[in-house]
């Protein structure tokens, strides 16, 4: 059940977009897929979407092959766009009968979600006269407001302040509570670190790392050191033969190559009576996986 | 279907509550009822009440050529009203009554040698007139000539003979007879011409907002390139129709009941306005506009900035003026081999046929092969034009050149 990609592949006029890619999403869940500009994320999008046809592989939505026929699927587009000229409520019932609800449910449809994602008031108004904070909430209403099982969402938190943000995290997480599936494109690597439980990262139409986050991030060791003291401490991290990759007001971050060396410094600094505030040995972000597996 | 249904359905309300629709099918209206009325106009400011707007006209024989016998100018219903003097007036006497308004031309009779005469007409301005009047001149050679037979001492009979009561007629050796006013028909060529090109540029300038506005991703999601195609043309031909019914409408209304019946049947023969041809010309409307909006998708689907628009439809407008203008130009002589090309040839015959109609020279055969012609060529234009859309809408960046096109086309086969 759920969805699949199995070898799938695309390429365009001398120029292979996607190479033999392969996933699943086989429970309600946000899955995070990852990559460059270019890397081939949209086609992947535009693909399982059916907007545009596969060279090779299979896709199937719960064992059914997606076709662009029967696609009913959510989707908030990287590229944001609203008719400018048109009432709101028009483009929403517009897309909402489009996506197969009968006028009646759009409308209750339309009123519940803008009570939810805080738009009541724009609902009358043409789209050219939202900020685009506003104008990115209408479009998200857009790709939800028939009730999709799969919603995906290219870079749903650019451009969002943080109270707009929080409120379209939570209509994820309930969305996810309520059996949804998520696709998540973002560059927002804190994003996905928050929602994703599985991700996928592409680099030239290839992919370079997939699985489970949190085992991904298991299988690295720590390789950064934090600390906090009341005075320089570079003399003894050179000792040492450790870098300092940042140190701004007695606060740094220190390369490490083990765990050993981080609490030799620990040790020594405790030795020359230097008061430690914070000492933490972290393991790799995943920004920090993203730009070693895609960074040229 | 539904998903067509609701296509037709926005663009129609889109299209009809946008400003620029309403201000435009306004001043286009009021544009038809003025144009109509000019005659009107003019009649009220020159405050002439009953449309006889004859011309005060001074004809100076100072040397009595004529004998007093001029008078009988008025009785011939030239558009003059002629007075006679026997005065000896200088061409500034002339131009000093012309200035007050006495008179508005004047002709002066002048003795020449060797019994040869002179005869001057004097007008205010001679910008619009090539020469004295034929009428006019004609008249005064009659009235001339009967002077001088009279003195000849003939019998009634004799007299009669000499001014033969001939009778003309004209006939042509094609077996076609053209029938009513080929400017009229001409002018209704440019109206149909006009409705057709408009319409159909308004889907190209339809896609690009959406391209433009980037709702085209939401929207290829939401239902096939094809409704979205199909579905525009339709809704925005609908508007388009009515827009132009209207506007016929207006112009039919307008002129039964303002202008003066006589001047309209001498430029229209309402007789010939048969709701057949009504029917005819709504269904060359239509097909015309598919073929013309279906090659307008298409540009308009390879380009996604407004500023490239101009440059991509360039080619459609070029073919719709080769259209137009083989149509308009072999119009004028109906019954020439190349406008019955014209009424057959896809690009053309939208603005050629329904008047071939009009004048009564269209064939059976060729309406058929006409339709026929058309429709096949609506169906490949729509084959290829929704082929390339469906993958060029989702193209941003530059403008497609026929080269990308042509790559596509067959890429995606």
């Amino acid at each position: 059940m759920g969805l699949k990609l199995q070898n799938v592949s695309k390429k365009f006029v001398g120029k292979q977009a996607v190479d033999n890619i392969s996933f699943e999403v086989n429970k309600p869940s946000v899955f995070g897929l990852l990559g460059t500009n270019g890397a081939g994320k949209t086609t992947t999008i535009r693909m399982l979407l059916g907007i545009i046809k596969k060279d090779s592989g299979e896709i199937t939505w719960n064992g059914q092959k997606v076709e662009r026929k029967h696609v009913n699927f959510g989707y908030l587009p990287e590229e944001r766009g609203l008719y400018p000229k048109t009432k709101i409520y028009d483009q929403l019932m517009y897309f909402a009968k489009l996506k197969g609800m009968n006028a009646k449910q759009a409308d209750e449809a339309i009123k519940k979600w803008a009570k939810v994602l805080k738009v009541e008031e724009y609902i009358p108004m043409v789209a050219e006269k939202l900020s685009k904070g506003n104008q990115q909430k209408i479009q998200f209403m857009t790709a939800i407001i028939h009730d999709p099982e799969l919603i995906v969402l290219d870079e749903p938190f650019s451009g969002l302040d943080p109270v707009n943000t929080e409120i379209l995290k939570n209509v994820i997480i309930d969305l996810v509570a309520k059996g949804k599936y998520i696709i998540m494109s973002s560059h927002q690597m804190a994003s996905i670190e928050e929602f994703c439980t599985d991700i996928l990262i592409l680099n030239k139409g290839k992919t370079v790392l997939q699985g489970n986050l949190k085992e991904i991030k298991e299988g690295y060791k720590a390789n950064r050191l934090e600390v906090s003291t009341n005075s320089n401490i570079e003399k003894y991290v050179k000792e040492l033969g450790m870098d300092i990759e940042f140190s701004k007001d007695n606060e740094y971050t220190i390369k490490i190559e083990s765990e050993e060396k981080a609490h030799q410094l620990l040790k020594n600094l405790v030795n020359e009576n230097i008061e430690v505030n914070k000492f933490e040995i972290k393991k790799p972000t995943l920004n920090d996986i993203f730009i070693e597996k895609v960074g040229e | 279907m539904r998903d067509l249904k609701t296509v037709i359905g926005f663009t129609i309300k889109d299209m009809a509550k946008r400003k620029s629709f309403i201000v435009s099918t306004i001043i286009l209206l009021a544009i038809i009822i003025i144009g109509i009325n000019i005659p009107n106009i003019i009649k009220a400011f020159t405050g002439d009440s009953d449309g006889d707007t004859n011309n005060k006209l001074l004809v100076v024989d100072s040397s009595n050529l004529f004998e007093g016998s001029l008078d009988s100018l008025n009785s011939m219903n030239l558009g003059y009203e002629v007075s006679i003097t026997n005065e000896n007036l200088s061409f500034d006497d002339i131009k000093t009554k012309i200035d007050n308004g006495e008179i508005d031309e004047a002709i002066i009779i002048e003795n020449g040698e060797n019994n040869s005469h002179k005869i001057r007409y004097i007008v205010k301005d001679m910008a619009m007139i090539s020469g004295m009047p034929e009428e006019l001149m004609a008249g005064i050679n009659s009235i001339y000539t009967n002077l001088q037979i009279s003195k000849l001492g003939l019998t009634q009979e004799e007299l009669q003979s000499l001014n033969p009561n001939f009778e003309y007629s004209i006939e042509q050796t094609e077996e076609q007879q053209v029938s009513g006013n080929i400017l009229v028909i001409m002018l209704l060529s440019i109206v149909l011409f006009y409705a057709i090109y408009f319409c159909a540029y308004q889907v190209s300038s339809s896609i690009t907002t959406e391209k433009t506005s980037k709702i085209m991703e939401t929207l290829v999601t939401s239902t096939s390139p094809t409704t979205i195609v199909l579905g525009k043309t339709i809704g925005i031909g609908i508007v388009g129709l009515i827009q132009v019914c209207v506007f016929v409408g207006v112009a039919l209304i307008t002129a039964k009941f303002c202008l003066d019946p006589e001047l309209l049947s001498s430029v229209l023969d309402m007789s010939k306005i048969t709701p057949y041809l009504g029917i005819m010309t709504i269904i060359y409307f239509i097909l015309g506009y598919f073929a013309y909006s279906l090659l307008y998708a298409l540009t308009g689907s390879t380009v996604s900035k407004p500023e490239d628009i101009q440059s991509a439809n360039a080619p459609v407008a070029i073919l719709a003026l080769i259209g137009f203008y083989l149509s308009y130009f072999t119009m004028m002589n109906p019954n020439s081999d190349l406008n019955a090309f014209a009424a057959i040839f896809p690009l053309s015959s939208p603005f050629c046929m329904p008047f071939r109609m009009m004048m009564g020279i269209a064939t059976p055969a060729q309406l058929v092969a006409s339709i026929v012609v058309l429709i096949i060529t609506i169906l490949i234009i729509a084959k290829v034009a929704i082929k390339i859309y469906s993958n060029a809408i989702l193209n941003y960046g530059t403008k497609m050149t026929i080269k990308d096109m042509v790559k596509i086309y067959r890429d995606k086969k």
